[in-house]
């Protein structure tokens, strides 16, 4: 069908969508099952997992730690500053701050952080595989494609965003407090007091698991694109945008998705 | 060894094999030439189900496997060696590690038998002094050779060969050439090679096939292709003979 008919007809393009969107769910769906199936049928690949994990955690470790400080201390002096506006009061900043880091900051913008720095490189490195035909030779040589390359970034990037997510959780809680002490007048003994009104320790399991969710979603967008890559560099350069995009907008919403449910906990 | 009956293959609208009807004996090197975009390469695909016909049938060693499963498709994959168009080495890997990785996999050798293998398949594609190297620090034509070197280590008995010359240098081309028809000649392998070669087609094919739009136009020995009065093939004979 081509594309004037598609656009010109609205119904043939709802018609055009839908069939598109189904078989990408069908065929995204068919990985996920491949993967759980290569994931429980044999052991990880060792060193490829090692591999992948120091590539996913010490490699973004800096940039994460780096921008969450900074996303923390945004959060804590603009709740501040709109509480004193709207309440003339900012006493449950601290405790305030502390559940949004825990419940959100922390693990969301890991998995944002971790989809375009990790991500994107996942999916371009399965690209250029399936470009240059590498993954028709792992094939060829009776190697299944999801079990070499997937199974490992899928571990290691599971583990990789749970101990950056806690690490993140940590760096926040920690720029926060040394704002709260140094810029709004409340002591670290406040702070911590504060926080531990707030914050439940469910809080920070709610978290991991999040972490760990996100963790999940990403290798799988990401070999998804980089297996359908189309061919050349325009082809992989697509798969790539198309990986983070998809990711941060799976993230998003399974962020919500896991926030309403955990909500009938608290 | 081979049979493809009425195989057809389409992308979108796209009908790239529309009917393929061939038969490939043991031992036989079979040349597939033809023009960018006729389907040679997706027939050599759809042989080892690296790609799926839409219909069609394809027979190897009297077994249909056009609807096999990646799992049933394994024992053909042994059977089979495919050496692609781009080198396609793993580049986490060393050329040893390439070279050996068929060996590992399929076979339950001792190190030191793996080691006599490797380097005996690279001796083949006349390297030395690469083991040690990543993909990365070779060049193109080198890496090519290590990607021949890594499909006969296996010792198939059906070597498909897409594109094996292109961007290798004229003697190194030669020698490649002389890898398949030795391997050929010497363990009865049956080789399918696709190419735009006409003038490597005519010194070493036991038989040619010329694709044009998804068909073949003709097909036979090179004594026969030279007598051929189908525009593309004179078209091909008029550019070896240039070369010579």
């Amino acid at each position: 069908m081509s594309i004037k008919t598609v656009s010109a007809n609205p119904f043939s393009a709802l018609g055009h969508f839908l069939i598109v969107s189904f078989k990408d769910i069908r065929s995204f769906s068919q990985l996920v099952g491949a993967t759980l199936v290569q994931l429980f049928a044999h052991l990880p690949r060792k060193k490829e997992t090692f591999q992948q994990l120091y590539f996913v955690a010490n490699g973004s470790l800096w940039t994460i730690a780096f921008c969450v400080t900074f996303a923390s201390i945004v959060t804590i002096l603009e709740s501040s500053f709109h509480m004193k506006i709207v309440i003339q009061n900012d006493s449950m900043v601290p405790g305030f701050a502390s559940v949004l880091i825990l419940r959100e900051l922390g693990s969301v913008v890991t998995a944002l952080l971790l989809t375009s720095r990790v991500g994107a490189g996942m999916a371009a490195e399965i690209g250029s595989m399936k470009v240059t035909e590498q993954i028709d030779a792992l094939k060829m040589l009776g190697i299944n494609p999801v079990r070499f390359l997937v199974v490992p970034r899928l571990i290691a990037s599971t583990i990789g965003c749970v101990i950056l997510s806690i690490i993140a959780n940590m760096v926040c809680i920690l720029a926060a407090m040394i704002v709260a002490d140094q810029f709004l007048g409340y002591s670290i003994g406040l702070f911590l007091t504060a926080m531990r009104r707030f914050v439940d320790f469910q809080d920070i399991i709610f978290a991991s698991i999040k972490a760990f969710c996100f963790g999940i979603v990403i290798p799988l967008m990401s070999c998804y694109f980089g297996f359908n890559c189309k061919s050349g560099a325009d082809g992989v350069g697509r798969a790539t945008t198309q990986s983070v995009v998809f990711a941060s907008v799976a993230i998003i919403v399974l962020d919500f998705i896991l926030s309403y449910t955990f909500s009938y906990f608290y | 060894m081979i049979q493809y009956k009425k195989l057809i293959k389409s992308f979108g609208t796209r009908t790239i094999l529309k009917g393929i009807d061939l038969h490939i004996k043991a031992g036989e090197i079979v040349f597939i030439l033809g023009t960018s975009g006729t389907g040679k390469s997706v027939l050599l695909k759809n042989t080892v189900g690296l790609m799926k016909p839409d219909s069609g049938e394809i027979w190897i060693d009297d077994e249909n496997v056009t609807d096999f499963t990646e799992q049933e498709f394994l024992p053909v994959r042994k059977k089979c060696g495919m050496v692609f168009q781009h080198p396609a080495l793993f580049d986490s890997l060393s050329i040893y590690e390439n070279i050996a990785f068929g060996l590992r996999k399929h076979f339950s050798l001792p190190e030191s038998e793996i080691k006599e293998r490797v380097e005996q398949a690279l001796s083949l594609v006349n390297l030395e002094n690469v083991l040690a190297k990543r993909p990365g620090e070779i060049s193109y034509g080198m890496q090519k050779r290590v990607s021949l070197a890594r499909t006969v280590v296996l010792r198939p008995k059906v070597l498909l060969f897409d594109e094996p010359t292109t961007g290798l240098d004229p003697v190194t081309t030669n020698s490649v050439n002389s890898l398949i028809q030795n391997l050929s000649r010497k363990l009865n392998t049956t080789s399918m090679v696709v190419s735009h070669d006409m003038h490597c087609a005519l010194k070493i094919a036991d038989r040619i096939v010329v694709l044009d739009q998804g068909q073949i136009v003709e097909q036979g020995t090179p004594q026969e292709l030279l007598r051929s009065q189908v525009p593309l093939v004179r078209d091909f004979l008029a550019e070896a003979r240039d070369l010579l």
